[in-house]
């Protein structure tokens, strides 16, 4: 009966146990994924797959991007126009380094309901 | 003819009676076997070539959506709710959306059509409407709603292969996109309140009547791929979407 018990504490403790470690995971990386609401909801950047043998922390940091998340939202010039001038994220996404800014929309651009999901997601409910 | 008892039926007629019963059922099986054996000219119709180039009304008015372009940030359904005060639970466009599978390592890849009423050139609407409430223009071809004749049976919610309508309970009406014809086309203004605040150019609103407009070139240049929602409806839909 006490063995029965000891399993389902087990049970109880085990989804917590493992949301600890996908947590330290993303620190790893920097944190978890990044979602930009303005000036349009909303756009994702991940660490993980920007981060590999071509790319460290230098590459961006500090020049192209403050280190604080979420902290180029609040200039004028984060826009679709000037990405394509190769500011921000246009400086590697250029059709050269990586798919251009001017293709391939949402695999960055999740949207309204993207957004959504990702908050369930991150929550847990799925 | 004499009465019979059950047990005295002679072998003949007993006989003709199951032969005659194997000829009816053999009719109705050999009709529905035959009906399942595909038809000899099967037609296969290029999605939106049957609507393409059959423009009857003047100003023929007609959407064109590039699909690839929309990243859901929702502006045309805010811009829409603000412009026909389309209440929080209904609708008059929509953003689809589904998880894109298989292409790069992120989850969250996403993949979006924005739909709306298709104005269709033979509106299913229209044609089950008992009291002619929904009604196609005759001059521009835009369905309309005449909210006053509307008794709320909700059938042509239930005819519309595109999901366009909603009952608004504040007009006790049905509600539907009418190109924003109310608000804004018959003000004189010449594009929607979706095309117009969506930032990625993903919706364009146009007259295809014009043929020497920029609108109607664009859905009829060379080797353009037209797709339309639900062709097999045969509703003959005005919203064309584009690739690219």
């Amino acid at each position: 009966m006490i063995e029965l018990r000891k399993i389902f504490l087990l049970f109880l403790l085990l989804p917590g146990l493992l949301g600890i470690v996908r947590k330290s995971w993303a620190q790893e990386y920097g944190g978890g994924p990044i979602v930009f609401i303005k000036p349009v909801r909303a756009v994702i950047f991940e660490h993980k797959f920007h981060l590999g043998k071509k790319f460290g922390c230098q590459s961006c940091h500090p020049d192209l991007f403050a280190k604080k998340a979420g902290e180029v939202e609040q200039k004028d010039d984060f826009t679709m126009e000037s990405f394509n001038q190769g500011k921000y994220c246009g400086k590697c996404h250029n059709g050269t380094l990586a798919f251009s800014v001017n293709t391939k929309c949402n695999w960055c651009h999740i949207g309204v309901q993207g957004h959504k999901h990702l908050e369930e997601y991150e929550l847990g409910i799925k | 003819m004499q009465a019979q008892a059950p047990g005295q039926v002679s072998l003949e007629e007993r006989r003709r009676f199951l032969l005659l019963g194997l000829k009816i059922t053999g009719v109705f099986v050999g009709g529905s076997v035959l009906s399942l054996v595909p038809a000899r000219q099967a037609r296969s119709e290029l999605l939106g070539a049957s609507v393409v180039g059959t423009y009857p009304y003047q100003p023929h008015y007609a959407m064109i959506i590039y699909k690839d372009r929309c990243i859901d940030c929702e502006r045309c359904i805010e811009a829409c709710r603000q412009t026909n005060n389309v209440p929080t639970y209904g609708w008059r466009n929509a953003v689809l959306s589904r998880r894109k599978t298989g292409i790069a390592a992120s989850k969250m890849i996403r993949e979006f059509l924005p739909v709306l009423c298709n104005q269709c050139n033979r509106p299913p609407c229209v044609r089950v409407c008992p009291t002619k409430a929904t009604y196609k223009d005759k001059k521009n071809g835009i369905v309309r709603m005449n909210e006053t004749l509307c008794i709320g049976c909700k059938a042509c919610m239930t005819s519309c292969p595109y999901n366009a309508r909603y009952y608004n309970g504040e007009s006790q009406a049905v509600d539907k996109c009418d190109f924003c014809y109310q608000k804004r086309l018959q003000n004189g203004e010449a594009n929607t309140a979706c095309a117009e605040a969506c930032p990625a150019g993903a919706l364009l609103f146009g007259d295809l009547a014009d043929q020497k407009s920029e609108f109607y070139k664009l859905l009829h240049k060379p080797d353009q791929t037209i797709l339309v929602l639900r062709p097999e409806r045969g509703s003959m839909p005005n919203v064309f979407y584009l690739q690219g």
